[in-house]
Order: C-alpha cells, then structure tokens, then sequence
C-alpha cells in the first residue's frame, strides 16, 4: 500500500462551505445512497458519497480539484432520497462556488462577489467606470437630441466597447488563469484517486473531446436524466439559449458595426433583430421559471449566489426589452435610463461571471471534457 | 383432605367430533368415578356445572379439554385438586381424523384393530386421573422471621435510584458504600450523557440531586464506607453482617475450598474429611455459615447496584497502541479526569491538547474486536469526550476511529449532534500505529471510510477502556451459602450477574437478590436510571411474594416447596450441588438445610436425589411416576401387531408451549408418544424412564430447553444437568441389555414449534428399527 495519507481536516474549509449552502454536510453517515441515487454518476468511484465524506473532514485539497463535483448538475435526487437530511446536491453546489472563487482571482473580488454586503459597491463600480471614462472621453452625452431615439446618441458606441471589450478581455484572463490550476487540480486528483489512465493531458484529444461534449450541453442530456429536477432542465435551456442567441446578435451587430459601418438601431424587420427578441424573451420566462422552481423547493437550500445569477439573468433579459419597447414607444428619458441600468449589468455580467455561479458555464464544459478525454474510470 | 373426584370431559372443539365421547366415559366409570360431559366446559354454563358439583363436595377434578396453558383462570377453583387432560392441543388437534382415521364399523368388529387416538386419548385421561390420586392441595410455607426491609449494595447513582423507588412505593431501605460518600463513578465526571428529551447534549452529573434526596428521605439509611462481610439467610429473612473495608472480622464469609487444594501433590483426590480438615483450616477465624450473626441485621430483599471499574489495557496485543510507554496516550478513564480538573492538557508537558484521537478498538490484526467490556457506553463517552476538546479550544479537532459506533435507541440523537460539530471527524477504522512524532503523535490506520490509509497529528490518544463489573473480581454480596459466597457460573457472561439477561433481567441466580445498573451489563446513567427502579420492583415483588409463602419466579405464585424426608436422606449432597440457586445448605454431616424462600421450585433436587426423598405438594416421584404407569402398553398378547409407546417427558416451560404451538398450526406426529409436562428437564428423575421401560415402553425421550452458553432452560441448569444424567442412564440400560438408543434427549426453542413433529416422528422410526422392548408383556 502507497504511503498513508496525513489528514488534516481544515475547518475553516468546513465552515465556508456551511456558509455557501452545505450547512447540512456533517449529517452525512456514509451510508451512499447519493452516489447509489444519482443518474449521472458513473459506477465506479461515484460521487457524491467520497465528496460528502471528504467536505465533512475539510479536506479541501480532495474537493477544489476535484473534477466529479462539476459532472453533477444539481438534479437534487441524492438530497431527497438522503435518510439524514445532509443534502449532498446542495453540499455539491457549495463546493462549486467555493471552487469557483478559489480560482478565479483576485481573490478579493470572488469574496465580494458572494457576498450580499458588497453588492452595492459592486453595482456602483460599472456605473462609476461609465461615467468617469465618458466624462473624460466627452463619449457621454446627457442631451441627446434628434426624432429618433437612439441609444449610442446618450452613450457612445465607442464609450460602450471602449469599456466593454477590456472587461471581457478581463474576464476571459481571470478564467484562462484559472482553468490552468483548474485543470492541472483535476487531472492531479484524477490520478489520486485513480480516476484516468492518462498520465498527460494532450492538448488536441482535449480539444476534440470538448467538441465531443458540446452537443451534450446543447441537449441538456444530463438534466433529463434528473429525477427530482426535471422541469428545471426546460427552464435552463430557455436561459441557456437565451444567452446563447443574445452572444450571437451582440456579435453580429459588433461586425455589422464595425465592418459594414452601419448603425443602430436596426429594423424590427431583420431577422438578426427576431433572434434577439426571442433570445430576450426566453432568458426572461427561463429565468423567472427558474426562480419559481427554487422559491417552491423548500427543502432544497437556495442561497445569495443562486439568487445573484437569477437577478443578474432576469434583470438583463428585462432591461433589454424594456430598453427597446420603449425607444419604440418613444419615452426617451425612461428608455435612455433603462439602457443606463442594461449597460451596467452587461458589464457585471462580463466582469463578474468568473466568479460568480455562471462560471459552472466554463468548469463544468471543461469538466465534462475532461471526462470524456481521460476515460474516467 | 379426602378426595371426592369428578372427572369432565368437554366434547367442543373437534373433540366430540373426533373421538368416542362414550368410550371415554367408560375409563373413569371403570374405576368407579363420576364422569360428565359438556359441549362447552369452558362456557358460563359449563363452569356453572363444575361449580355446582364443587357446591355438592367435589373437590378434585380432572377437566379432559383444552391445553393447561389456556383457560387456566376459568379452571381454577378455590381448593380443588385440578388436573387438565389436553385432549384438545394434545390429541385431537395434532392428531387430525384425516391423516389417523378411525375405525370403520367393519373394522371395530376385528378386535385386532385399533384406534391410535383413541388409545391416547384414553391413556390422558387414566393418567390425569392417577394423578390426581397421588397429590395434595398445597399450603405455604410462612417465615417464622420476616424483614420487609431492602438493602441496596453501592451508593452510587443505580443504587441511589432503586433506594428511592423502593421509599417511594413504602418500603425501608439501607445503602451501603464502601466509599466514604455516596456519588459513585459519577463523581469523577465533567459532564454526563443526556438523560431526557432532546437527547442531543451532555448535562452535568446528575449525582448531587439524587444525594440530596437520598439525604432527606427518612425511609433511606446511608452506611458509607461499610462493606457487606456477610448475607446470610434467605428472601424475608436475610441476616446481614457490615464491615469496614478491609477489616477482618469473625463474619466474614467462608470460602469454599479452591479447587486445586482438593487434590494431593499426586494428583489425588482427597477424600471428604480430609477436604472439610482442610476447608476448615482454610477459613480459620470464620464462622460457619449456619451460625447467624447475633448482631447481624435484618433484611428481606437486596438490590446489588455495586457498579464497576474501568478495564485495564496491558499486554502485548495492545503494544502497537503505545500505551504506558507513551504518557500522552491515555484511557478513557484517565481523559475523563484531565477533563473534570479544567482545560484537556497534555500529561507529558502540560501544553494544550488541541487535537486528540479517540481509539475505540485496538485494530492492529484483521479482527474488528473493541477493548475488553467495551460497548455502547464506551462509544458514547467517546463522543462525549470528543466534546469536550471542542468546549475547550475553538480550533480544537476530535477523532474517533471505531469498528463500532453504538448509540442505541434515542443516544442516535446524541451521536446526531456530535456528528454535525465541524471539528469531530468519526470514522470507522483500523489503528495500526500510534508512534511519538518530535512533539506531538501520529496515529495510523487502515481500512477507513476515507479509503485508504491515514495518519492524523494528535496531542494525545485517548483509548476505550471497557467497564468491568466489580462482580467480576469480588463476590461483594459475600453470600453464606454452601456453594459459595459468589453468584456461580458468571466468567460465562464475564463477571456481569444476571442469570439470564434476555427473559429474566434483574434476576440472579441468588433469588432475593437483584441486579441493577452496571454490574449488569455497561449502562448509560439514563439505563441505570430505569434499571434501578426494575430491579427495586424486583425487590419489591420478592418481599410479597415471600411474605405469602409462595415463589417469587419463575414460578410466580407457586405455593408448593420441596419437601424433604430427612430420616432415608444418605447425606450425599447431590441436591445441595446440584441446586442451581444455591437454595440448600447442609449441616457438618452433610444433612441438607432447604431455604424454600431461597428456592424457585424447579426441583432439580428432586432429579438428582438417588434416595428419592424430595418431592412438592403436587409434583412428586409419585405423581409422575403413576401417569407413567397409568399408560397403557399393548403387548402380541392384545394385538397381533401392538403399537408401540414411547414416554416424552417435556419441559412445561418452552418444549410444552410450542407442542400446543404445534397443534394449533395442525402439525402433527405420532400417536404412539405420550407426553408428560415437568416443570424443569432438571427435575426428572432416572426412575421414572426405568419405570418406563421396565413396563415395557419402547422408547422415551426429554423434551427442554437449549444448554450450553446461550441456555434458555428457565432455571439456568436444568436441560444441562439431564443431559449429564442421561449419559450416566445409558450404562445401566446396557446392563439390562436395552439398546442405548431407547433413550434421548431433544433441546428445542419455544419459536421452533416446527420443528418438533419432526424430532418426535425420527425419534419414533428410530425405535421401531430397534424393534418392540423385550420386556414388554412381563
């Protein structure tokens, strides 16, 4: 037998996972039936018992690069049929968002970004950045006259990509570097626990894997497994396809823009302006479906950082259309001021998405990648 | 009492249906008695009957009905003589008309045939009625002394309780403590596991309020630092003689001779004189056992709540664990002291003991075995401790590796609400190793739910010491009775008391005296609490039944005693050995003394007298040995082809209640067996199987319980000793040229009803391989 292992339970791991929604993990009494429950555990090694047994020891160097909890989707089957109550789905979810806020860095602002005390100075933080760099730009424009409401007349199109494209940049940093650890963790832990075969991680069988993976995620295969949960899987793929479709017009209005130079706002008629309004309308009923199904379970634990994505979805969703509706009604002041609030959390999207919950978008992608590439086993 | 007789056979049931009611009624017409029959005996109308023959001076009745185990409140008369032939469960109902037909009326014209269930039937009936013949109405045996007062042996918190239930209910009551204060263990304590609802978090030790009761109830006398040199006597008439710890005085008890000072350097027996020469010299200073202490007081019942010590750790086995070499590893006992005298520091350097490993089996080998006398108390003071460390230190880290956690019943709450404290880690385990690692240890181990093996840093390692009964080192009761002053036979439950911890709890084996708290087995402060005021009703029950004359239990109410006819008694002591209750005591010549308070009327004596001499009311050699003779014994002289007959003489305790069980289940066997209930295989005496056989009976066989180290004989030795007996008959059936064979024994348990239809056919078939007894028809 290989070397023992030193157990060093961290506490203060323990009590950070309580906080973010696993309060109920020291229930646990090993006795597997998550693991013998849940549809998308694999047979061998299953998951959620070992992480169960691992969070309530804090061993924390078990969990953050542990790539199974991502495989869960948080159907919540293991949390119902649980006889002690210690609901390893909601523990599971804790784990990702302190996974979450363990790579994404500056560490400073994965904590602000769970929590609920800093919110406001998060929300003031885009609305600060717009208004002191339009200021000096001289981008932003209080009285933008003319028939026609037109939104880039109050702020800039240069303004909104000036600060835009760098968050996104940002955002796409923050989770380069974490990835990096993220996956070196997972294959690390892999091996530990003799998960994968693979001793490396080749870089294009990673690659193909992932493109292997991406139906599956289009087809929310994994949620129709789900028991418990089943009617979320509609209302995440509203949302999902909402932000999809939503990505897809924002860059072909970016090309149409910036290479054909043709300005907004555009026809009603074209079909790139129909994909965005049903794009917004499914990300706003996705979204209120979702928070329908969580505010009806109660015994499921829905905490500040389930709350912050459904707020952050649906007030995008809401914002855009309300936006739009009443530019086309023509209530200038209040539409000028919507676009204000759209703007904003357009950038909160970007610039906090690595750690917030809808980082799971790239770990879990990756995660199931990685699944598919090392054979798990 | 001169007997009028009556004898009634009730015809509902299927007995009409499937016997010859007329028939019947000629066996007791034969011999001159009264028969009546009844569709219902057991209806008002019925007993009306019965009561208005009982009105015109009938005072002994055979009922041929149902089992004696049903009805037995509606057959019961007031100074009747009684006897209940099972026709029903016995004959009818496991003798069903489809499988044994009767005869046609063609064939009752060949006196050659006949009718096996009828026969049986028939057989019941003259043996109930030769019975009834042969015993007397009882009369109780009445104390000339008699104490109502309870000693309770151990001031701690059982004995505490049952002191104060005992008062409660109006009795007087002593407590005696070796210590010089009343507390017990507890004492020692921090804190206490739960006693209450929620059942989720320690209290402090609950000693003080029960002290202070104990002190302010007039009906309760504390003796601390007193000692029992002496009980002697029996139930309601105990005369008990206190000391101080280690003193010696002229009442303390004598010893039996040890066992290896009965033989001389040759290995040689020595013969009786010489072992009571040796014997007396031995407890030089100590008077005998008949001789009651004048000064001694007066007791009627004991409870004996004397507790227990934590067990030692030591040997080779446990060298891996590093106890004694190590100093911050420690027991259980030890830990729980550092916790009562403030913060948990480590014994070695006094630093703080922020993480500790908790060791509840000694791992090591494959073997998943816990400390010696360890158990669901020691799992839950592991948790408890565990506690503690996090009471102390806000970082503080617990580790429990078991091979089992028990937290029986409503302690799950308990093992709920330490499992969830963030800083206790439990896990099943193996400790390989606990080894000094610079400042701290590390311990090692295998096979845990964590997968793999592990170490974890500890200050210090705590190990579960189990709780030993003190009974286990000390008789403590220090008893005046010829077998000895300790309870006899309890290295098979490792030194706990109770005689028989699943049917009969609190009971020793000593009747009067009961056990209580953790001399009975390893307790929670919350089972000792209820244990206490079990076994104070225990006490109690005794007390009322002794001051009627009548046994306390099993028998319940029984009001016979045996009864000795000293002038043919050959002092061979067999019956005062034998007794499993230690009842008798016998004089220098070897006389035996009978205590009956003491008895539980099983009548083992009754077994092992050779002479014969010992016998109840209306349980004797000759009762039985008449229904033996009363069966009837077809020989070529009656038929050209007799049936056979074979006696089973069963256990009225388990073996008779799963028959009718049987019966009600219509599972039958043979028609040739007839069946007589005793009270106890240890009461059946050899003469009644060579009776048997000399009549010319084929076969016969015991029926009792299971032996051995899960016994369910209800009077702890008896299915044993008729075992040894059995053997010993097997040499002077070959003398009388009689296949061995001819006799045996079955041991079933009461849930194996099933089974016996199955153990009696075999044991039928058996006999007729043998063939027919050559003695039968002389």
């Amino acid at each position: 037998m290989a070397d023992s292992y030193l157990v060093e339970p961290d506490i203060g791991f323990i009590n950070e996972v309580v906080k973010l929604g696993g309060q109920d993990v020291k229930k646990c009494f090993q006795c597997a039936t998550c693991a013998v429950a849940c549809p998308i555990s694999p047979d061998t090694k299953p998951f959620p018992r070992k992480e169960m047994l691992a969070t309530s020891w804090g061993l924390k160097d078990r969990l953050i690069g542990n790539g199974d909890i991502w495989l869960c989707h948080n159907c919540g089957d293991c949390s119902t049929l649980c006889p002690r109550g210690a609901k390893p789905g909601d523990v599971i979810s804790a784990l990702r968002a302190y996974a979450v806020s363990e790579y994404a860095k500056p560490k400073a602002l994965a904590k602000a970004v769970n929590d609920p005390k800093k919110l406001p100075i998060l929300a003031a933080i885009p609305a600060v950045i717009f208004l002191v760099v339009g200021l000096i730009t001289g981008l932003l424009n209080f009285s933008p006259g003319g028939d026609e409401i037109v939104h880039a007349h109050f702020f800039s199109t240069w303004l909104v990509d000036l600060i835009m494209l760098p968050t996104a940049a940002f955002a796409v940093a923050v989770f380069a570097n974490g990835l990096k650890n993220f996956i070196a963790d997972m294959h690390a832990n892999a091996l530990l626990e003799g998960k994968t075969d693979k001793q490396k991680i080749d870089a294009g069988g990673f690659i193909q894997a992932l493109i292997k993976v991406i139906p599956t995620i289009f087809k929310h295969n994994r949620f129709n497994e789900c028991g418990e949960n089943k009617a979320r899987g509609t209302a995440h793929m509203m949302v999902f396809y909402g932000f999809l479709g939503l990505f897809i017009v924002t860059n072909t209005f970016f090309i149409v823009l910036y290479v054909f130079k043709i300005h907004g706002p555009y026809s009603q008629l074209n079909p790139v302006k129909w994909l965005a309004n049903v794009a917004g309308v499914s990300l706003v009923i996705g979204s209120l479906l979702l928070m329908k199904e969580r505010a009806s379970k109660k015994d499921q634990v829905s905490t500040y950082k389930d709350w912050f994505l459904l707020w952050l979805a649906l007030g995008l969703g809401l914002t855009g259309l309300l936006a739009e509706t009443s530019r086309l009604a023509g209530m200038a002041g209040f539409s000028y001021f919507i676009y204000f609030v759209h703007l904003m959390l357009v950038w909160s999207l970007f610039a906090y998405t690595p750690f917030s919950k809808l980082a799971h978008l790239v770990y879990r992608t990756v995660a199931m990648a990685y699944q598919e590439y090392s054979g798990r086993k | 009492m001169d007997k009028k007789y009556g004898v009634y056979i009730c015809t509902g049931c299927g007995i009409g249906e499937a016997l010859d009611i007329d028939a019947l009624c000629e066996v007791p017409k034969e011999e001159g008695l009264p028969v009546k029959t009844h569709p219902i005996l057991c209806s008002k109308e019925g007993v009306e009957m019965l009561k208005a023959d009982i009105g015109e001076g009938t005072n002994t009745l055979v009922l041929c009905a149902c089992s004696r185990r049903v009805n037995f409140d509606v057959f019961r008369f007031e100074g009747c003589i009684v006897d209940r032939v099972n026709l029903r469960e016995g004959v009818v109902w496991s003798h069903p008309r489809s499988e044994f037909p009767a005869l046609t009326e063609e064939e009752k014209e060949d006196e050659d045939n006949f009718d096996r269930v009828q026969m049986m039937a028939e057989d019941y009936i003259k043996m109930g009625m030769a019975r009834v013949e042969k015993v007397a109405l009882p009369e109780p045996y009445k104390l000339d002394n008699f104490s109502n007062r309870i000693l309770v042996i151990g001031g701690g918190i059982t004995g505490m309780t049952a002191a104060l239930e005992a008062s409660a209910a109006g009795y007087e009551v002593t407590i005696v403590e070796k210590e010089d204060h009343l507390g017990g263990q507890v004492l020692n304590w921090r804190a206490q596991l739960p006693v209450g609802p929620d059942y989720d978090e320690l209290i402090s030790p609950i000693a003080e309020e029960k002290i202070k009761a104990v002190e302010a109830d007039p009906k309760i006398t504390v003796k601390t630092g007193t000692v029992v040199a002496r009980l002697a006597g029996q139930p309601g008439d105990f005369t008990v003689t206190f000391k101080k710890p280690g003193e010696k005085i002229e009442f303390d008890v004598p010893y039996p001779l040890p066992e290896e000072m009965k033989y001389d350097e040759n290995g040689k027996e020595l013969d009786a004189e010489k072992q009571h020469e040796l014997y007396l010299e031995y407890n030089k200073g100590r008077v005998d056992i008949l001789t009651i202490d004048p000064n001694g007081e007066k007791f009627g019942a004991v409870v004996l709540a004397a507790g227990w010590r934590p067990a030692d750790i030591e040997g080779e086995q446990y060298a891996h664990l590093g106890f004694g070499k190590i100093p911050d590893v420690v027991t259980n006992a030890q830990f729980e002291k550092i916790a009562k005298d403030g913060k948990i520091l480590r014994p070695s350097d006094g630093k703080e003991a922020k993480s500790v490993v908790f060791v509840q089996s000694p791992g090591k080998d494959e073997d998943d075995r816990d400390f010696e006398y360890a158990g669901s108390v020691t799992s839950m003071v592991a948790l408890k401790q565990a506690k503690y460390v996090r009471q102390d230190y806000s970082d503080g880290k617990a580790y429990v590796f078991y091979q089992h956690m028990r937290t029986p019943g409503l302690s799950e709450y308990f093992y709920k609400s330490i499992q969830q404290d963030p800083g206790i880690f439990l896990t099943k385990g193996q400790v390989v190793s606990v080894s000094g690692n610079g400042d701290g240890l590390v311990v090692e181990a295998t096979n845990t739910l964590l997968g793999e093996k592990v170490k974890v840093k500890a200050d210090m390692v705590v190990l579960a010491a189990g709780m030993v009964p003190v009974t286990a080192d000390d008789p403590v009761v220090n008893m005046a009775y010829r077998q000895g002053p300790a309870f006899r036979d309890i290295d098979l439950f490792d030194g706990y008391v109770d005689s028989n911890f699943i049917c009969f709890p609190y009971e020793t084996q000593r009747t009067g005296i009961y056990a209580a708290g953790a001399v009975r087995r390893a307790m929670t402060i919350e089972e000792c609490l209820e244990d206490a005021t079990g076994a104070a009703l225990k006490a109690i029950q005794c007390l009322e039944s002794a001051n009627r004359g009548v046994s306390v239990h099993p028998r319940s109410g029984d009001m016979t005693f045996p009864d000795f006819f000293f002038q043919r008694c050959t002092q061979c002591k067999r019956c005062t050995v034998e007794c499993p209750f230690g009842a008798l005591d016998d004089d220098e010549r070897g006389t035996p003394k009978p205590n009956p308070t003491r008895c539980r009327r099983c009548g083992t004596c009754m077994g092992a007298c050779p002479e014969r001499i010992i016998g109840f009311a209306d349980y004797n050699i000759d009762s039985i040995g008449s229904m033996v003779k009363a069966v009837g014994v077809p020989s070529e002289d009656d038929y050209t082809e007799p049936p056979l007959r074979i006696l089973g003489l069963v256990c009225e305790n388990d073996a008779y209640p799963a028959l009718d069980m049987a019966a009600l289940n219509k599972l039958s066997y043979s028609a040739d067996v007839r069946l007589i209930p005793v009270r106890c295989l240890g009461s059946v005496n050899v003469i009644w199987i060579k009776d048997a056989l000399s009549q010319g009976m084929d076969g016969v066989f015991l029926l009792g319980c299971k032996h051995g180290d899960d016994y369910q004989c209800h009077f702890v030795k008896g299915s044993e000793l008729a075992e040894i007996r059995m053997k010993k008959i097997g040499d002077a059936l070959s003398s009388l040229a009689l296949e061995e064979e001819r006799v045996a024994m079955f041991q079933v348990a009461i849930d194996e009803y099933d089974k016996i239809p199955q153990i009696i056919n075999e044991f039928v078939d058996s006999i007729e391989e043998l063939g027919p007894n050559p003695f039968k028809g002389f």
